[in-house]
């Protein structure tokens, strides 16, 4: 039972981290039709960053906001200036996932060319840790669980009451349609990018202070998960997305307690691959075929 | 020493080459788009590996691995081979017709990551983190494989299994059935409803695909004696797909061009960095690895095509062809004297002989009395639903063998969902169709195709990369080439049914008046003339009943008066259409009867005539 509450505290943190990251995906993919592979590049280049941040002395939270912010930059610059581009010459969505492999390692290992190839670690402290029966959970981790609740609710908020998440549904439905009605897309787009890369920042530092210690390279596995989520759920759902970090979240940690660790992402992988063969549109996503 | 280093190279770019090759027919021919390639290559190279080991005891059993099996030369290379097509085929799952091309290579990427995660920590398999080492060499008990004459018969026979590749890629891809591969790739939904099988043609790519990269992994297992999870890395897979690209996807001496320029040029060039005491140790790898990304990214934007883009294939004029017999050729030009088309039947004369030669139905079975003919398609019923609305909603009628049925109704009254749910492009929620006395219903597009129901779709669908000529052929329902089977027998057992073809195709080309344009690419003519290559496609389909979506739709006005008279005078000949279209004109001239529709239901049917004369047909289209 002591075990299982462990893995229960590790899962909801991952589970949370999981979110952050998702629902970005998710919209990203959802409003812009690019299936960004190099999502998970851009989260640990904005994890490095706030490392930089954290290194010259200011507290990691700081750290946090400049990565928030350095990710909705560069993801709106990677669309304005790759995908965007592709995408008005007519690139079939294979060529835009291919460009978005090819940008991913360009991110990737251009990160890793400035950073080195070792493990760095903010330096925070932990706070006071909490614990009932054997879920422990300590001050930070409870920060990331809230920062995530806070991240859905955002989100929410943002699709269901604010014109412009009204906007975004209306361009991931139907673009020319939503453009027709006089919803300037190509903003709603730019706009999306910012806000999804945000979510993909914030996602990056709080993936690496759940991590403990990171490289260029830590996001690799951890994009299988986001990617596990983001079709549990149905690509382009947004909570669709949200529960399936849940259940991702989860079933990989409790899982790890009682087999080895280091087969935790099989459960994520047997997800993903179950819902690409037999239901590619998701939980939550329309029946289709 | 300099000829070690010469071996070494040589053998790294035979072994890439034909990985590139694998992939060129996979990804540039088939438009399969494997994430996951390297992991056919790593589980040839494992499986190589331990047939060719003794028994996990011999070397002291410092490593752990199944099989040890000890077995002579010819058979671990073998073995490597089959084991990639045999890894190819669980995949086959991801690649039908139903999962988008950029998700199934997500799962396909996925699992290359997973396995490679797998490999490393479960020891047992094969050796885990560490790998295999002291793999055996080829016939190394009998010869000595450090001396120089048997690495440069090694090599000889890495660059001779090279050239069988190619060879092989060469013949599938110059085949029809590498032209059914190029149509699946140009424009999978189109295939489909031409009558290609798309999951067999997928898997059949997987699988040779798979082959030929589990080969290149057994051949470099034997050389280096090494393999270990690092090796095989997901990114690898990107290393070849940017060789692919960079040399020219579908151009299979282009995939070689880009073998010997991306991974073992990469290798080459930064053998010559000189090592400086002042460079972190990951810099030069990780630079390495932007690079490539940037290769990748920046030609599919300066030259998509690669360094040699995909040749073209021109088909040259007939008479060149001494296989066809005279009759063939005549028999396909007979069908239709030039000039405007007579309505007049054709079929009493032109007899079976005739026949073969026709774009028409193969089997008329009561040509004198078309009009009162039997019922070729009835519909029940049929309902489809999107998400709760009723795009059709209960819709039967029937359609009577040698009829130009026209459909006709506002937008958005259903007619191109009817139309597609009738060839089996959509499924239908409810409801039932049958045709020619069976029920077709639950089957896929492709079956019906075969069947002799063929559509044509509302937008452009040209095969773009293929000639006008090649879009003709694709659709040719009987082509002993047409198979993977067929295009390995090679050009002579398949060389008669192509020249058939092409001269059927030739003379349909000539009736339309587009023979000038036989040989350039379907992706550059205009909207008119590639509605017109889209029409003569599908009766190159041999088809017993056409369903045509807008068939006229920007066709000029007299062009569109000729498809018109060719329509009717192939419907005198036995020929069913069903013709969604918005021009009045054209109904009141061919069709007869007509179907109206309004709002996902028939809203009434009979002449044209008939229909302007009803309150509801003329409120709900004629007036607005």
């Amino acid at each position: 039972m002591t075990i299982f509450l462990a893995s229960l505290g590790f899962g909801l943190v991952t589970a949370s981290v999981l979110a952050i990251a998702a629902v970005g995906f998710t919209l990203q993919f959802g409003v812009t039709d690019v299936l960004n592979l190099a999502y998970g590049a851009v989260m640990i280049a904005a994890a490095f960053i706030a490392y930089v941040v954290n290194q010259a002395g200011l507290s990691i939270w700081v750290g946090l906001v400049a990565a928030g912010a350095a990710g909705a930059l560069g993801s709106v610059l990677l669309n304005a200036g790759v995908y965007t581009p592709f995408q008005r010459r007519g690139a079939s969505p294979i060529t835009m996932v291919i460009v978005s492999l090819g940008m991913t390692l360009i991110i990737e290992f251009g990160t890793q060319a400035i950073a080195g190839g070792t493990s760095v670690s903010y330096s925070m402290g932990q706070g006071p840790t909490v614990s009932a029966g054997g879920l422990v959970l300590s001050a930070v981790q409870f920060v990331v669980i809230g920062l995530s609740v806070l991240v859905m609710a955002g989100t929410h908020v943002l699709l269901r009451y604010t014109r412009l998440g009204k906007a975004m549904r209306a361009t991931a439905a139907n673009r020319n349609l939503a453009r027709n009605c006089g919803i300037r897309t190509a903003r709603v787009i730019t706009l999306t990018w910012a806000i999804t890369g945000a979510l993909c920042g914030l996602a990056g530092v709080v993936f690496a202070m759940d991590a403990g210690s990171f490289d260029a390279t830590s996001t690799d596995l951890f994009l299988i998960m986001i990617l596990a989520a983001a079709f549990l759920g149905g690509p382009g759902q947004a909570y669709g997305a949200m529960l399936g970090a849940l259940i991702i979240g989860l079933a990989t940690e409790i899982s790890a307690a009682y087999i080895t660790p280091s087969y935790k992402y099989v459960i994520a992988f047997v997800a993903l691959l179950a819902m690409l063969g037999m239901r590619p549109s998701g939980l939550l996503g329309e029946r289709t075929g | 020493m300099s000829s070690y280093y010469l071996i070494n190279l040589l053998i790294y770019a035979a072994v890439d080459a034909m990985a590139c090759l694998g992939l060129s027919q996979q990804f540039g021919v088939g438009g399969v788009t494997n994430f996951g390639f390297i992991i056919f290559q790593a589980a040839g190279g494992y499986v190589a590996a331990i047939l060719a080991l003794p028994g996990t005891s011999a070397n002291g059993g410092f490593q752990s691995y199944i099989g040890g099996l000890n077995l002579p030369f010819p058979v671990p290379w073998i073995g490597a081979a089959v084991a990639g097509g045999v890894l190819a085929l669980p995949f086959t799952f991801l690649v039908g017709r139903r999962l988008r091309g950029d998700f199934a290579a997500v799962g396909l990427l996925v699992t290359a990551v997973l396995l490679n995660l797998l490999v490393t920590n479960y020891r047992p398999l094969f050796n885990g983190d560490a790998g295999l080492s002291l793999i055996p060499q080829p016939l190394q008990g009998k010869f000595d494989p450090t001396s120089s004459s048997y690495q440069w018969i090694f090599t000889a026979g890495a660059i001779v299994c090279c050239a069988l590749v190619y060879l092989l890629v060469s013949r599938i891809t110059n085949s029809p059935y590498g032209r059914s591969l190029r149509a699946m790739r140009d424009n999978d939904t189109v295939a489909d409803s031409l009558g290609k099988n798309l999951l067999a043609m997928r898997t059949a790519m997987l699988v040779t695909g798979g082959a030929i990269a589990g080969l290149s992994g057994g051949i470099l297992v034997s050389y280096i004696t090494t393999w270990s999870p690092a090796a095989w890395g997901y990114a690898e897979t990107v290393v070849l797909f940017a060789a692919v690209i960079i040399g020219g996807a579908g151009n299979h001496l282009g995939a070689v061009l880009g073998a010997v320029l991306v991974p073992v040029g990469f290798e080459e060039v930064t053998r010559y960095i000189p090592t400086s005491n002042n460079l972190p140790p990951n810099l030069i790898p990780s630079l390495e690895w932007v690079a490539i990304g940037l290769l990748i990214v920046v030609f599919l934007w300066l030259r998509p095509q690669g360094i040699l883009p995909e040749r073209k294939r021109v088909i040259k004029d007939a008479g060149a062809g001494p296989a066809v017999t005279a009759s063939a050729v005549t028999a396909a030009a007979i069908p239709q004297p030039a000039g405007p088309p007579p309505p007049e039947p054709v079929t009493a004369e032109a007899g079976s002989a005739g026949q073969q030669g026709l774009p028409g139905p193969q089997d008329p079975r009561d040509p004198r009395d078309p009009q009162s003919g039997e019922v070729v398609l009835r519909v029940v019923d049929v309902t489809r639903e999107f998400g709760g609305v009723c795009a059709v909603a209960g819709v039967s009628f029937e359609v009577r063998r040698g009829t130009v049925t026209g459909l006709i109704g506002p937008n958005g009254a259903g007619k191109s969902t009817l139309l597609a749910m009738l060839a089996g492009t959509l499924p239908v929620t409810a409801g039932q169709i049958r045709y020619l006395g069976q029920d077709v219903t639950g089957l896929p597009a492709y079956r019906r195709a075969r069947l002799g129901l063929v559509r044509t779709f509302q937008l452009a669908s040209e095969f773009k990369r293929l000639t006008v000529l090649e879009n003709l052929l694709s659709a040719v329902p009987v082509n002993a080439g047409d198979s993977m089977r067929g295009a390995l027998a090679g050009p002579r057992y398949w060389r008669g049914d192509e020249q058939a073809a092409v001269a059927r195709a030739r003379a349909l080309l000539e009736r339309f008046g587009l023979d000038g344009l036989a040989n350039s690419y379907a992706g550059d003519l205009s909207g008119g003339q590639r509605r017109l290559v889209e029409i003569m496609r599908a009766l190159m389909a041999e088809p017993r009943m056409l369903l045509l979506d807008e068939p006229m739709a920007g066709v000029h006005p007299n062009l569109a008066r000729r498809i018109g008279g060719e329509l009717i005078s192939l419907a005198a000949e036995g020929l069913t259409v069903l013709m969604v279209e918005h021009e009045l004109a054209i109904m009141d001239e061919f069709c007869d009867p007509v179907i109206a529709m309004a709002e996902g239901a028939v809203l009434a049917q009979g002449t044209m005539a008939d229909l302007r004369g009803r309150a509801e047909v003329v409120e709900a289209y004629l007036v607005g």
